[in-house]
C-alpha cells in the first residue's frame, strides 16, 4: 500500500514537473569585462534552467558574479559569449531598445535601495510603469495588497525604508512580469522590516504567479528558495532544489 | 603636489563645469575690461589728442564778426588763457562738384591748431593749405598738389602743404544732418590768416572790379583801379565780419564768462562751452555709452558667471563629499582640505581672468583702433589702449569672490566628524508643496509632473537656467532690435522726412530777402537754425518753411505735422521743459531779447534739441533771422553758382554716410548675437549637465523599468522646452525694456523710436530655442550610455 502511494506520489511529481515549463535558460554564458590589455571573468560559462513560478535564489560572496548575472538576466547588460533564452526568446543579441521593451514586458526589477522616483507620489511610482506595459496591473489594487493605500499621495523620503520597499514590489508587480528579479532586497532593511519584505514578495508572487529571483550574500533567504544556486569566482557552484523550503517565520534571522 | 594631481584630476572629471565656468568669466571679465577700456581710451587719446591741438574750451559766436579790440579785451578777461579769432566755414572743393571742406583759420594758432602728420610746419604767412590726411588719402590728394577752393563765391587755388589732423574736427562731420563722418565727400582744411586775408583782397578787387566794369570801365583798366580802390580799412572790415567766432582757452564757469563778455563787449554772446561743441558731445557721448555698456553686459555676464560658479561648486562639494571625507579620516586637517578646494576657485578666477584680459583687449581694440570699429568715427593719430585703473581691484574682487564661493562650498561639506563627511551627499527631501494641492496637478501626465517636481526641487539650477535664458533674449532682442530701430532711424529720415534732392547750405547771415530769388529759383522750402537760451540751456531753435512739402516735421508717431502758426513744438528731448498749453520763454544768442511762446505740440527731431515754429510765427514775433539751409528737388549739378551758397548735399551721399554707421551697428549685432549664443550654450550645457547627472538615478531607473532611451530623452529635452518657453516670455519684455534703455542710455543724441520687426522677434526666439533644443539634445544624447548597473549601485 506504502508502495503504491509512493508511486502516485512520485507519479505525480513527475507530471507536475513535465508540466512545469522553462522560463529562463543560461547556455554556456560568459561575461568579460575588459580595461586595456587586462580581463575580467565575471561570469564564465555559466549554463543553467529556471522552471517557470519557481522562487530561485542566486547565493555567493561579494565579487562572485551573481549581479552580473542578474543584469544578464534583467537585459541590463549583454553577455560576452552564451546565449540566454528567456520565454524562448533570445535576449542575448538585442539591440537597445528591444532590451527596453523587454525589460518592460518580462521582467521586474527590485533593488537594495529601492530607486523610487523621488519627485512622484506613491500612487505615481507604481502608475508609472503603465506608461510602457500594455499589461499593466491597476495601480491602485497592487498598492492595497502591499498595504500601502493609505500612503497614496505621499513622496518616497515621507515613507519608511521597509514602506519604500514594499512600492518598489508593488511597481514590479504592477508591470505584469514574467520574472521578478530582486537585487539584496533586504540588504538595506534591519531584520523585522526584511522578513515582512521577503514574506510579501512571496506571498504576492504566488498570488500572482510570478518566477522570484533573489541574488543575495544572507544564506538565511536560500533556505526559503525552491532552487538555490551557488555561485563562486564567475562559475556556478551548484543547483539545489529544496523540496521543502521554510517560510519567512520559520528562519532563524 | 598629489593634491595638485588630484585637483587637476578633479577638473577633468568635471570639465564640462569648469570650461563653462572658465568661459563665463572670461566673457565676464573680456567684457567688462574691453568695454571699460573702449571708454577709458576715448577719453584718454581724445583728451590728450584735444590737449595738443589746444582744443577751444569755449566759442564765442557774433553773426556781426569779431574786431581785433573784441578779441583783445576778451583775451584781457582773467581767467582766459588763450584766445584767438576763429573761422571755420564749408567750402566747396572745385572738381566734380559733390565735395566739400570744412576751411578753419585760427588768426593767432594759440587756440585750435593742429597736428601735422606730413609736409611742413604751420606757417602764420604762409600761401598753402593744409589739408586732412583721411580726406587727401581718399581723394588721391598729395603734398605739392593744387587745390581750388570756393569760398563765399570767390575760387582760389592753393598748394597743399601739409597734411594734418585737427581736434576741431576730430569726428568731421558737415552739418547736424550728417551722422558719420564720409571722408570721401567731406574733410577738412587749414589756411594762415594770411592766406585768408590775400582771398578777401581778392573777392574785394573783383566786386570792385566788376562794379567799374559795369559802369562801362574797360576790364583791364577795372582790375588796376580796383586793386588800389582796396584798402587796409576795408580789408579789416572785410576780416571782422568773417571772423565769426573766438575760441578760447579757459578754466571758468560758462556763467562767469558770460558776465565778463557782457562787461568787457557790452552785449550778450553765444558762449559755448566745449561740453556743448558737436565733436566734444559726441566723443564724450561715446565715452559716456562705453561707460553705460561697460556697466551693463559685464555685470550680466560676470553675475551669471559668480551665480554659476555658485551652483556648479555646490554640485561639486557635493559630489565630491565622500572623497572630503576621505580626506579628513585620513588625517588631513579642515583648513587643508578647505584650502585645496578653495584652490578650484581660484584657478577658474585665475585663468578665466587672464584669459578675459587677453579678450578685454582686443574687445577693446576692435572698437578703439584705426582700422576698428570707432576708426570711421573718430579722426586722431593716437590710438593708445588705456585701462580704467579700478578694472584691476575689480578683477581681483572677481577672483577672490570665486574663491570665496568654493571655500564656502566645501565648509558646508566639511561640518561634522569625519564619519559624518564620509557619507554621501543627500538631496534634499520631496515635500508636498502648496503646488500639490492644485486641482490640475493629478491630471498632468507623469512627464510634465516630473519635471514640474524636479524644478520645484532644484530651485536654483530653475532660477540659474532662466536668466541664461533670459540673458540670450535680451542680447538677442537688444542687439537685433537696435539694428531694426536705426533701420527705421534711416528709412525714416530717407523717405520719412527728407523730400529734397539736395540741401543747399548758405552763407552765414543770409537773410531772407537776399535769399528770396534763390529759394525761388530753387522751388526750395527752407530752414533757420540758430542757438537759443533756454533757462541757460543751449537748444535750437528751428524756424521752417515747408509749404513745398521738401522735408516735414514729425510727431513722436512718425506722422507728418500741419504746423500751426500760433505757437512752438517742442522735441520730445525738451518736453519737459513745458507741457502742451504752457508757456515757454527763450532768448536767441547775439541779442538781449526774450520771447514767450505758447507750447502748441511735440515733435520727433531727427538730431538736434530744437523748439519749432513756422516762419509766420517768428515773423509775428518779430524775430530776427537768417536762412540756414534750402531744400530743393534740383539735383546739385542744377544749382547755379551763387556767393550765398556755402554747400551743398546730396541727399543720397548723405544717406550713403550712414553706410559705415550701420556697419558699425552691423558689427555691435554680431557681437551680441554671439554673446547671446554662447551665453544661452554655456549657461544650459553646464546646467544641463548638473541636471543630468543629478538625476542620473533616476534615468537610470526609467531604464531599467522599460523606458527606451528616446522617451527620456524627449523627457530631458520637454525640460528644456519649457524652461524656454518661460525664459522667452520673461526675456521678450526684459529685452525691450533694455533696448528702452540702452537708447536713452547709448543714444541720446537722437530721439529714436523703438522699432521692432516681425523677424527680429522671429529670429530672436528661434535662435534661443535653438540653442536651448540643441543644448537640450546634447544633453539628452547623454541618456544613451547611461550605465543602468552603476548608476543604482548606491544608495541616494
Amino acid at each position: 500500500m506504502h508502495g503504491k502511494l509512493c508511486d502516485v506520489r512520485n507519479e505525480l511529481l513527475l507530471r507536475e514537473k513535465q508540466a512545469m515549463k522553462t522560463i529562463v535558460r543560461f547556455d554556456n554564458v560568459s561575461k568579460i569585462y575588459r580595461s586595456g590589455e587586462h580581463e575580467l571573468r565575471a561570469l564564465d560559462h555559466v549554463s543553467f534552467t529556471l522552471d517557470e513560478g519557481k522562487f530561485v535564489v542566486i547565493l555567493g560572496p561579494s565579487g562572485a558574479g551573481k549581479s552580473t548575472l542578474l543584469n544578464l538576466l534583467g537585459g541590463l547588460d549583454s553577455p560576452s559569449e552564451g546565449t540566454i533564452t528567456v520565454s524562448d526568446a533570445d535576449i542575448s543579441k538585442l539591440t537597445d531598445n528591444e532590451l527596453a521593451d523587454y525589460r518592460a514586458s518580462t521582467v521586474g526589477f527590485v533593488f537594495q535601495f529601492y530607486n523610487l522616483i523621488p519627485t512622484l507620489t506613491v500612487i505615481e511610482n507604481v502608475r508609472l510603469v503603465s506608461e510602457i506595459s500594455k499589461n499593466a496591473l491597476d495601480a491602485r489594487d497592487v498598492i492595497d495588497r502591499v498595504g500601502l493605500s493609505d500612503h497614496l499621495q505621499n513622496f518616497p523620503s515621507e515613507l519608511s525604508g521597509g514602506e519604500q520597499q514594499r512600492i518598489s514590489i508593488a511597481r514590479a508587480l504592477c508591470k505584469n512580469p514574467k520574472i521578478l528579479l530582486c537585487d539584496e532586497p533586504t540588504g538595506a532593511l534591519d531584520s523585522e522590516t526584511g522578513v515582512m519584505v521577503l514574506k510579501l514578495l512571496l506571498e504576492m508572487a504566488r498570488n500572482y504567479g510570478k518566477t522570484i529571483v533573489i541574488v543575495t550574500h544572507n544564506q538565511n533567504i536560500a533556505k526559503m528558495a525552491d532552487v538555490v544556486i551557488r555561485v563562486r569566482n564567475g562559475k556556478i557552484r551548484s543547483v539545489e532544489e529544496q523540496e521543502s523550503p521554510l517560510s519567512a517565520d520559520e528562519v532563524e534571522w | 603636489m598629489i593634491l595638485l594631481k588630484k585637483l587637476l584630476r578633479t577638473a577633468w572629471c568635471y570639465k564640462a563645469q569648469f570650461i563653462s565656468m572658465i568661459i563665463m568669466m572670461t566673457l565676464g571679465i573680456g567684457i567688462f575690461l574691453g568695454f571699460n577700456m573702449e571708454w577709458k581710451t576715448i577719453e584718454y587719446d581724445v583728451l590728450n589728442f584735444f590737449d595738443d591741438t589746444k582744443y577751444a574750451d569755449y566759442r564765442l559766436y557774433s553773426e556781426n564778426g569779431f574786431t581785433r579790440d573784441d578779441l583783445d579785451k576778451i583775451a584781457s578777461i582773467d581767467g582766459v588763457d588763450a584766445a584767438t579769432r576763429y573761422l571755420s566755414v564749408n567750402v566747396e572743393l572745385i572738381g566734380d562738384g559733390k565735395k566739400s571742406l570744412a576751411l578753419d583759420v585760427s588768426e593767432n594758432y594759440t587756440v585750435s591748431t593742429f597736428t601735422l602728420m606730413s609736409g611742413r610746419d604751420y606757417d602764420a604767412g604762409g600761401d598753402g593749405v593744409w589739408l586732412s590726411d583721411k580726406f587727401a588719402k581718399l581723394n588721391g590728394i598729395g603734398i605739392g598738389d593744387t587745390v581750388t577752393l570756393e569760398f563765399h563765391g570767390t575760387r582760389f587755388d592753393c598748394e597743399t602743404v601739409g597734411l594734418i589732423k585737427s581736434g576741431e574736427h576730430m569726428i568731421c562731420l558737415a552739418d547736424s544732418n550728417q551722422v558719420m563722418p564720409d571722408f570721401h565727400v567731406f574733410g577738412y582744411a587749414c589756411i594762415s590768416p594770411a592766406k585768408l586775408k590775400a582771398i578777401l583782397r581778392e573777392k574785394a578787387e573783383k566786386t570792385v572790379a566788376e562794379q567799374l566794369t559795369a559802369a562801362g570801365v574797360p576790364a583791364d583798366a577795372a582790375r588796376r583801379q580796383a586793386a588800389e580802390a582796396v584798402t587796409e580799412e576795408m580789408l579789416e572790415t572785410a576780416e571782422n565780419r568773417v571772423y565769426a567766432q573766438i575760441n578760447l582757452r579757459s578754466g571758468m564757469e560758462k556763467e562767469a564768462l558770460e558776465d565778463a563778455v557782457r562787461e568787457k563787449l557790452g552785449r550778450t554772446l553765444m558762449v559755448v562751452p566745449k561740453e556743448d561743441h558737436a565733436v566734444y558731445k559726441e566723443a564724450m557721448g561715446e565715452a559716456t555709452e562705453g561707460k553705460a555698456m561697460g556697466s551693463i553686459l559685464p555685470v550680466l555676464f560676470l553675475a551669471i558667471a559668480i551665480l554659476t560658479m555658485v551652483t556648479t561648486m555646490h554640485r561639486i562639494a557635493a559630489k565630491e563629499k565622500t572623497q572630503i571625507g576621505v580626506l579628513k579620516a585620513l588625517g588631513f586637517r579642515n583648513r587643508a582640505i578647505l584650502l585645496h578646494y578653495s584652490f578650484y576657485g581660484l584657478f577658474i578666477g585665475i585663468v578665466g581672468s587672464a584669459l578675459g584680459s587677453v579678450l578685454g583687449y582686443f574687445v577693446c581694440k576692435a572698437v578703439m583702433s584705426e582700422n576698428g570699429m570707432m576708426g570711421t568715427y573718430f579722426d586722431m593719430p593716437d590710438w593708445t589702449a588705456a585701462t580704467p585703473a579700478f578694472c584691476w581691484p575689480v578683477i581681483v574682487c572677481a577672483i577672490l569672490l570665486l574663491t570665496l564661493i568654493s571655500f564656502l562650498s566645501v565648509r558646508a561639506q566639511l561640518r561634522g566628524t569625519a564619519a559624518d563627511a564620509l557619507r554621501p551627499y543627500t538631496p534634499k527631501k520631496m515635500k508636498r508643496s502648496v503646488f500639490e494641492r492644485l486641482p490640475f496637478i493629478g491630471k498632468l501626465g507623469f512627464a510634465t509632473k516630473w519635471n514640474l517636481r524636479d524644478l520645484m526641487r532644484h530651485k536654483s539650477r530653475f532660477a540659474m537656467t532662466l536668466v541664461g535664458i533670459v540673458g540670450c533674449m535680451i542680447l538677442l532682442v537688444g542687439g537685433l532690435g537696435m539694428r531694426d530701430t536705426m533701420a527705421g532711424f534711416l528709412d525714416l529720415l530717407d523717405n520719412g522726412v527728407s523730400h529734397y534732392a539736395t540741401k543747399v547750405n548758405l552763407v552765414e547771415g543770409t537773410g531772407y530777402e537776399r535769399a528770396k530769388g534763390l529759394i525761388e529759383d530753387l522751388d526750395a522750402d527752407w530752414e533757420s537754425y540758430a542757438g537759443v537760451s533756454i533757462d541757460g540751456y543751449t537748444a535750437t531753435l528751428d524756424i521752417v518753411h515747408n509749404d513745398k512739402g521738401r522735408f516735414d516735421v514729425i510727431d513722436a508717431g512718425n506722422d507728418p505735422i500741419d504746423l500751426r502758426d500760433d505757437g512752438v513744438y517742442l522735441c520730445l528731448r525738451l518736453s519737459d521743459r513745458a507741457k502742451i498749453g504752457e508757456y515757454l520763454e527763450f532768448s536767441p544768442y547775439g541779442g538781449d531779447k526774450t520771447y514767450r511762446v505758447k507750447v502748441v505740440g511735440y515733435n520727433r527731431s531727427i538730431m538736434t534739441e530744437s523748439v519749432t515754429m513756422t516762419d509766420k510765427l517768428a515773423n509775428d514775433l518779430g524775430i530776427d533771422y537768417s536762412i540756414s539751409a534750402v531744400y530743393t528737388e534740383k539735383t546739385s549739378d542744377e544749382i547755379p553758382s551763387s556767393e550765398l551758397i556755402a554747400g551743398k548735399q546730396d541727399k543720397r551721399q548723405l544717406m550713403d554716410s550712414f553706410g559705415s554707421f550701420v556697419a558699425i551697428m552691423d558689427g555691435m549685432v554680431i557681437i551680441l548675437v554671439i554673446a547671446a549664443v554662447i551665453l544661452g550654450t554655456v549657461v544650459l550645457y553646464n546646467l544641463g549637465v548638473m541636471s543630468y547627472v543629478e538625476r542620473s538615478r533616476e534615468l537610470a531607473t526609467l531604464k531599467v523599468l522599460g523606458f527606451r532611451s528616446k522617451k527620456i530623452g524627449r523627457l530631458l529635452i520637454s525640460q528644456n522646452v519649457w524652461l524656454t518657453v518661460i525664459g522667452v516670455i520673461l526675456g521678450l519684455p526684459a529685452g525691450l525694456g533694455t533696448l528702452y534703455w540702452m537708447l536713452s542710455a547709448l543714444a541720446s543724441e537722437y530721439e529714436l523710436k523703438l522699432m521692432l520687426g516681425p523677424l527680429t522677434y522671429t529670429v530672436s526666439i528661434l535662435l534661443t530655442f535653438g540653442v536651448s533644443l540643441f543644448v537640450g539634445w546634447a544633453v539628452a544624447r547623454k541618456n544613451r550610455k547611461i550605465d543602468m548597473v552603476e548608476a543604482l549601485k548606491n544608495a541616494e
